[in-house]
């Protein structure tokens, strides 16, 4: 090969002159020709979306028009400033080749973002000849095209070569710029397709994540149980987590925890976290040595800088009293009536420093409450931007300390969900079980009258806007609500409606119910059934919808020979499972 | 959630009548969605009831609408749901009537449908 190519000093300046005066290309191609093959290349390359068909369509068709011996398309990563050869057609394989920009004249088309032309590769010094020397391929001529953009060039194609022997011209040089144009669009469309199903994968791989963080959370208790954990994310996956557990001694273990750093690994670090931490408290030891051993055997395994910060505990069934120790977590807050006492952490952060000491604590709760919240909660910006801090969060609980359960964790988590949330926000609490009392939720009280519904109907839509009832939902139950309380209106009462009706809306842990009252005859409930839905008829599927929409219901007369009693059922999700979701 | 006050109006288009309803559809006022649903049918033209600002409606108000449905197949007119809203259209689903109604997206379509 190199013996057909080999050309003597005199035939190259020969070559040299040629070039002046040649046509660009074949004479057969001429200007039409040109045009032709640029439509067509353009045409070819706007349907790809694949960068690696891109490329090498790119090469290959300008091989053939341009009838050079070699053709090849490097690409540059802008990290490295290393250009890298992605394709190439000719006698030698240059692919895999990497240049740094500046380096032989494809760096220099990137350097100066300049098509480069170098019709006698003998007189330049800047030729890369590497690969001439190791395969005895000679370069003659050749010119580099840098691949534009609108961000700068992000590659290069290269033509070596005529295959007449003759040297490239300024006109080849010009086409090559010209054939570039539409191959870095290309290339780019092509990276920006790959980019977006890159961003599908990840936004796959967080929901993944996610539920699985989710899966890890402890299912709220409804029996009693004094250690209640709610958990909202600031964004798709929480760094923080918690979990309670029973120790065969009667005791609950509980933990808090916070990772530093956001994003996958950090969601990772959390899992791992989680059941170190539930692994280390199984035992039943004093929670300081808890903490120790996490720490510990963290330390061993987590490397960059990420630590974890947790409180971790024991009470009684009873909570009577509370032992418990933190590590880098923000104070416990104790709150016995107007008196609030706070318990800083007695260590550092776990995953830092091996071998730590941990202070713990122990107190009589005496029918105070114990709140854990993980710094989330102090870092929620007030109105004018500061973190409200732990005298924030002490005057949030002030303002719900009346409250019962339930509705207060709601009211905390609605308070610092209107001011500003940045991050995970956490909140574990400790206190005496109380009787668990249904939650009345609506007392209305309305003249049995067509004109009441529209009243009956907003005080059951914002009810169940309150508990975060989602409004599909929401909407089947009002509707549930206003066709029984037409129908007692339009059966019930008939058009003697001098009487009232009542309406008791209560949650009894994840049950709703809704109550009825009236002072109509008595119903016969045998009477009260749904007929089937789906057969087309004027009126009379009030009762197929209550029916569709609950859970059950039922109608019983009231004592006295008048008035009848409608309560209705339906089970709802967990409110705190929901307010993880938000 | 819409804030539109209950009305009903109906105007005659180019080959058609259409009832348009507002606001939130009760046992308060549905005889009288019922009364201009029954006018509109007597026209002659087919018909369309355009919901699309309706908040709400019960089964009071479904049943003036199945009653209109019913009179226009007895007389062969077309009858239609037009530019459905949410609201109702989660009640239409729950009461089953959803393939039952001819719905279309607007009272051009009503003579296209």
């Amino acid at each position: 090969m190199k013996a057909l190519r080999a050309r003597s000093a005199g035939a190259r300046t020969a070559g040299d002159a040629r070039a002046a005066q040649r046509p660009a290309t074949d004479p057969r191609a001429g200007e039409a020709g040109t045009l032709a093959f640029l439509a067509e290349l353009s045409q070819a390359l706007a349907v790809s979306l694949d960068l690696r068909q891109t490329l090498s369509e790119t090469v290959t068709r300008v091989v053939d028009f341009m009838q050079v011996e070699a053709a090849s398309l490097f690409l540059l990563d802008p990290a490295t400033l290393v250009l890298d050869c992605r394709i190439c057609i000719g006698p030698v394989d240059i692919t895999g080749v990497r240049l740094a920009v500046g380096q032989g004249i494809v760096g220099s088309a990137v350097a100066d973002n300049a098509t480069q032309l170098v019709v006698d590769a003998a007189d330049d010094p800047r030729v890369w000849r590497a690969a001439d020397d190791t395969t005895g391929f000679v370069t003659h001529s050749l010119v580099c095209a840098p691949l534009r953009t609108a961000a700068g060039p992000i590659g290069v194609l290269e033509i070596v070569n005529r295959r007449d022997g003759t040297p490239f011209s300024v006109a080849d040089a010009e086409l090559l710029e010209l054939v570039a144009a539409p191959a870095a669009l290309a290339i780019n469309s092509a990276r920006m397709a790959a980019s977006l199903l890159e961003q599908q994968r990840l936004k796959r791989e967080f929901d993944l994540a996610r539920r699985l963080q989710k899966s890890l959370l402890p299912h709220r208790r409804r029996d009693g149980f004094p250690v209640i954990g709610v958990n909202r994310p600031a964004h798709e996956i929480s760094g923080d987590f918690y979990d309670h557990f029973e120790l065969a001694d009667g005791r609950i273990g509980f933990v808090v925890g916070d990772i530093s750093g956001k994003g996958l690994d950090a969601a990772l670090l959390m899992v791992r976290a989680a059941s170190l931490l539930r692994w280390a408290g199984k035992d039943g030891i004093e929670p300081a040595a808890w903490l120790s051993r996490a720490n510990d055997e963290l330390c061993e395994t987590t490397q960059d800088g990420r630590f974890v910060c947790a409180l971790v505990g024991y009470c009684d069934r009873a909570a009577t009293r509370v032992r418990f120790a933190g590590a880098g977590f923000p104070p416990v807050i104790v709150q016995r009536g107007d008196a609030f006492d706070e318990y800083p952490s007695g260590g550092p952060p776990l995953g830092i420093l091996p071998g730590v000491a941990f202070e713990q604590h122990e107190l009589a709760l005496a029918g105070g409450t114990f709140y854990a919240f993980s710094d989330g909660a102090t870092d929620v910006r007030d109105a004018h931007g500061r973190p409200i801090g732990n005298a924030g969060v002490r005057a949030l609980i002030a303002r719900h300390a009346k409250e019962s359960l339930e509705p207060r964790l709601r009211s905390l988590l609605a308070d610092l969900k209107q001011l500003r949330l940045v991050d995970d926000t956490t909140l574990l609490l400790v206190e005496a079980p109380r009787a668990e009392q249904p939650e009345r939720l609506v007392d209305l009280r309305v003249p049995a009258r067509a004109e009441s519904l529209r009243e009956l109907r907003g005080a059951v839509r914002a009810a169940l806007d309150a508990l975060g009832i989602e409004p599909r939902l929401r909407d089947k139950l009002v509707l549930a609500v206003d066709e029984a309380c037409a129908n007692i209106i339009r059966h019930g009462y008939g058009q003697s409606c001098d009487g009232d009706i009542e309406l008791c809306l209560a949650r009894n842990g994840t049950t709703l119910a809704f109550e009825l009252r009236d002072t109509a005859p008595c119903a016969d409930p045998a009477a009260l059934r749904p007929k089937p839905l789906g057969e087309v008829r004027c009126g009379g599927f009030g009762i197929a919808l209550i029916d569709e929409v609950m859970d059950d219901w039922r109608v019983e007369p009231l004592a006295g020979g008048r008035g009848n009693r409608l309560v209705m059922h339906k089970r709802i999700e967990d409110i705190a499972g929901e307010a993880n979701e938000a | 959630m819409s804030v539109s006050p209950n009305g009903v109006a109906a105007e005659r288009g180019d080959g058609y009548v259409l009832v348009r309803l507002s606001g939130e559809v009760d046992l308060s006022w549905s005889q009288e969605v019922r009364r201009a649903v029954l006018d509109a049918l007597a026209a002659g033209t087919p018909v369309g009831v355009e919901l699309s600002a309706v908040s709400y409606i019960d089964s009071s108000g479904i049943a003036a609408l199945v009653e209109g449905f019913q009179q226009a197949r007895q007389h062969g007119r077309r009858f239609a749901l037009v530019a459905v809203s949410d609201a109702v259209r989660a009640v239409l689903e729950l009461a089953r009537l959803d393939r039952v109604f001819l719905l279309v997206p607007s009272a051009d379509a009503l003579l296209a449908a």
